[in-house]
């Protein structure tokens, strides 16, 4: 049989199966008709945000892996690359695991005065997690002392000697 | 001479046809312009909008459901639960021309829920086509004989995978238009146009 002649039954075929429909069946519908017919919901506890974005999967996948990876980004600083993002949920683990203070701030602090040019360093990623008085950032000052911020929050101005004792002894601890 | 009349023979078959062109598009576009003013009022909130949008569309409704393989009951069921779908969903509709495809997507989403829920209960067969014996003894053979294909088509039909049922039911049995009932579908219209081609095949290959 032609794919026509097909077509041609199919539309035939509409009219002989258009069973009638049971006469109540209208009327039971219109008395569900809700009291308002409203477009948005209120007094819910839930809230509906539709955005009707008429976009390919393809380009919707996009955006979705993007925001990831900018809020996975933003968690660890403000670096977007994947080394960054390890380095910020391990910091954030054991901020989490430690109870010290916040780290992930010292770390964009760091960031902030590494991008001005300053003499900083940071030993977030090499500290003890258990280890509250371990220096975390060391920043030179202009007379030559250190400003030092440990992993509890706490901060002080030491000299080269008192910076190089206790980093020595962050490094022995590290070693046992 | 002969030429002439052969001419105003022509000129009424030509004018009736121009007619009944122009009348189809009058139609259509009071049509439109209906659905038009329905969707602003439904989007309003007007409940006797309501009322007129279920006068239009619960027969269709009813009918697509039974055609999708649901009994009586169920389909009744599934046809009020699509427009209970509809006054929650109201704010997503969004003008006159997109009206009949929303809802129809309403219903297409009722119906695929019902069968996700009840995946051993089988299709339901529409009754329509029979034909008395005796009464075609009077009608004679060719009428039986188309009676009978369209029998075997509405068969083939029931017995096509539910995604190439659906676009064959809604394209001609609910005489949606291609757009429509990709809207309905859920679909692109290239992709629906393709699940149709393939429905039309299936259907050529078993008349062969």
């Amino acid at each position: 049989m032609e794919e026509k002649q097909i077509k041609e039954l199919l539309n035939e075929l509409a009219d002989v199966t258009a069973e009638p429909v049971r006469p109540g069946l209208g009327k039971e519908i219109k008395n569900r008709i809700p009291q308002k017919l409203s477009t948005h919901k209120s007094g819910t506890d839930t809230i509906h945000i539709v955005i009707n974005l008429r976009i390919s999967k393809l380009a919707a996948a996009a955006v979705i892996i993007i925001t990831i990876i900018l809020c996975a980004g933003l968690f660890g600083g403000r670096d977007w690359t994947s080394d960054r993002i390890v380095d910020g949920i391990r910091d954030s683990l054991a901020w989490l695991g430690a109870g010290r203070a916040d780290i992930l701030a010292v770390r964009s602090q760091y960031e902030d005065l590494a991008r001005q040019g300053k003499n900083v360093v940071y030993y977030g990623d090499s500290i003890q997690p258990g280890d509250s008085r371990a220096v975390l950032m060391q920043l030179k000052l202009p007379d030559g002392r250190y400003r030092i911020v440990f992993a509890d929050g706490s901060t002080a101005i030491v000299n080269t000697e008192k910076l190089a004792e206790l980093l020595s002894r962050m490094l022995q601890g590290k070693t046992k | 001479m002969a030429k002439k009349e052969k001419l105003t023979e022509q000129k009424p078959a030509f004018a009736h046809q121009l007619n009944g062109q122009r009348n189809a598009n009058r139609r259509e576009k009071y049509l439109d312009e209906l659905r038009d003013s329905l969707a602003a009022r439904l989007r309003a909130g007007e409940c006797a909008a309501a009322g007129e949008f279920v006068d239009m569309y619960h027969e269709q409704i009813y009918l697509f459901m039974r055609r999708l393989g649901h009994d009586r009951q169920i389909s009744e069921d599934l046809t009020q639960e699509s427009f209970l779908q509809a006054w929650q969903h109201i704010g997503q509709l969004r003008n006159g021309t997109a009206l009949t495809g929303w809802l129809y997507r309403i219903a297409t989403n009722v119906s695929k829920l019902y069968w996700r829920k009840h995946k051993d209960k089988e299709t339901a067969s529409i009754e329509g086509i029979g034909i008395d014996v005796q009464e075609s003894n009077d009608i004679g053979y060719d009428i039986v004989e188309h009676h009978e294909q369209l029998g075997r088509l509405k068969n083939a039909v029931e017995q096509l995978p539910l995604k190439l049922k659906q676009v064959v039911v809604l394209h001609y049995l609910q005489h949606l238009t291609i757009a429509e009932a990709a809207e309905a579908a859920g679909i692109r219209q290239g992709t629906f146009k393709s699940r149709l081609n393939r429905a039309l095949e299936t259907l050529r290959k078993q008349f062969t």
